[in-house]
């Protein structure tokens, strides 16, 4: 039985990356080259952390690192910043996941806001500090604003096609820790 | 009732906590190396990218063309309507061909008359666009060309009509070219009629702005716009766009490639300019090697067998 408990963490570990790895297939496609004039929402990152507020036991953090890393390459951002970011970000919500499971969505959504709104300020003021040239301020709060109103959609997705919701009370891994 | 989790894996915290520190450590260390020493992680960067994305080539080639032909099959309700635009338009190509044909001949005879040659190594490689940069604050293209078809950083990008932008990064099979709407695209360029220079300043809008003009008065919307060759960084004479006035009363070039639909690239090889070393001597005298010493005469050697 801990047998199948350990390969199914490992289906979803293998489900949640994969699931990454095709928004950043699609998010590549030449499909329109033009300059936007507003900014989708980072799915991304909303993918990332919706999984690792629900289930964080699906999201290692290794796998966040080299996610990020990988997408900071082929996105042509300075590479290893946001990838930087994203641990500390996923890190602090895997901290809080037990107490924002009893929590509200509500307070849970705040939270979300409150993380991506720091990690963007902070990636742009780094990026200030060492003088690199940045993207647009307008554009970047605008998707800012987008992924967090994305989060309920993509929590909605995650439950209804994914299955990927908070874990019951009680609920324990493979090695019979709770979860 | 949520803190009891923690108290039995006591151990694990904080060697969990050190190796996401260690990880944390690692990417900023990442981020200052490539700040500190650019060109050998973006080398890496494209290198990832050779790996990365011409393996997912058998799949991105048949998804866009299948969200091209769902977004083409929109265009297909109106074809009546377009259909008919494109008959008038093709009326009106025709007169301008005519107009080309002759003016085509006169320059060949005046070209003929005035002995003029031109640079017979002005080819072209032709790359299919890969991908996109994925990312909505960089406008930059994948080509599949890359070194091993003997594409150097820095050559110029068209499509049929207009510059595209420049290479920025070679792989082995992959190149990028930064787009001229790129926010570090800065391109020389030459306004026709008034012969004015100006810099085309990338801005992430789809209408670029000039800038560093000498004098705005004689620069009016339409004037053609080409690219500079000073410096030899870049070709001369191709053709980018014509001045247009933005709604923010800045002049702005109205860019003549097709951005919307790139498809193919033609990478221009710009061969590297000949450079002229030697002072001329005509200005300093040539002294006659019979009056210099044997170890003088060696050094005006060369310039004496020039005057």
């Amino acid at each position: 039985m801990a047998d199948s408990a350990a390969a199914q963490r490992w289906i979803g570990q293998a489900g949640f990356a994969a699931l990454i790895l095709s928004l950043m297939f699609f998010r590549l496609l030449p499909l329109d080259t033009l300059p936007p004039r507003w900014a989708a929402p980072d799915l991304i990152l909303c993918v990332t952390l919706v999984w690792t507020v629900r289930r964080s036991d699906l999201v290692p953090v290794w796998v966040v690192a080299l996610l990020f890393l990988l997408t900071d390459l082929m996105f042509g951002r300075p590479p290893g910043l946001w990838t930087a970011l994203v641990l500390i970000l996923t890190e602090m919500l895997r901290a809080r996941a037990a107490d924002l499971r009893s929590a509200s969505f509500l307070v849970e959504w705040m939270t979300i806001a409150g993380g991506v709104t720091l990690a963007t300020l902070a990636d742009r003021a780094v990026l200030g500090v060492v003088i690199t040239p940045q993207a647009p301020l307008g554009l970047t709060l605008l998707q800012m604003v987008a992924t967090i109103l994305t989060y309920p959609a993509v929590v909605a997705v995650a439950k209804i096609v994914f299955g990927v919701s908070h874990p019951a009370p009680g609920e324990v891994n493979a090695r019979g820790q709770k979860i | 009732m949520a803190r009891d989790r923690n108290s039995g894996e006591d151990y694990i915290g904080p060697i969990r906590r050190l190796l996401v520190g260690l990880m944390v450590f690692v990417m900023v260390a990442i981020f200052l190396v490539w700040r500190i020493d650019s060109p050998r992680v973006e080398r890496f960067r494209s290198a990832v990218i050779d790996r990365v994305v011409p393996s997912f080539d058998w799949a991105m080639a048949p998804v866009t063309g299948t969200v091209n032909l769902i977004s083409d099959f929109q265009s297909y309700q109106r074809l009546a309507e377009q259909n008919r635009d494109l008959r008038r338009e093709l009326q009106q190509m025709k007169a301008w061909k005519e107009a080309a044909l002759q003016l085509e001949q006169e320059n060949a005879k005046l070209r003929d008359l005035n002995n003029v040659r031109l640079d017979p190594e002005f080819t072209y490689v032709t790359g299919v666009v890969l991908a996109d940069s994925g990312s909505p604050f960089r406008q930059s293209v994948l080509l599949n060309i890359g070194a091993r078809d003997g594409i150097i950083d820095g050559w110029p990008a068209m499509d049929g009509i207009g510059l595209v932008g420049r290479i920025s990064g070679v792989g082995q099979q992959t190149s990028r070219v930064i787009l001229l709407t790129d926010t570090s695209s800065r391109i020389p360029i030459l306004i026709q009629p008034s012969g004015q220079r100006a810099f085309l300043i990338g801005d992430n809008t789809l209408n670029p702005p000039l800038e560093f003009l000498e004098n705005p008065d004689v620069v009016r919307p339409g004037d053609r716009v080409v690219t500079l060759g000073d410096g030899g960084v870049f070709p001369a004479d191709l053709q980018v766009g014509e001045v247009a006035l933005g709604s923010d009363r800045r002049l702005r070039v109205r860019l003549s490639a097709d951005y919307g639909r790139l498809e193919f690239l033609r990478v221009l090889r710009s061969q590297l300019r000949e450079v002229i070393t030697d002072p001329g001597s005509l200005i300093a005298p040539v002294v006659p090697p019979v009056v210099a010493p044997p170890a003088a005469q060696e050094d005006t050697a060369p310039g004496a067998s020039d005057g």
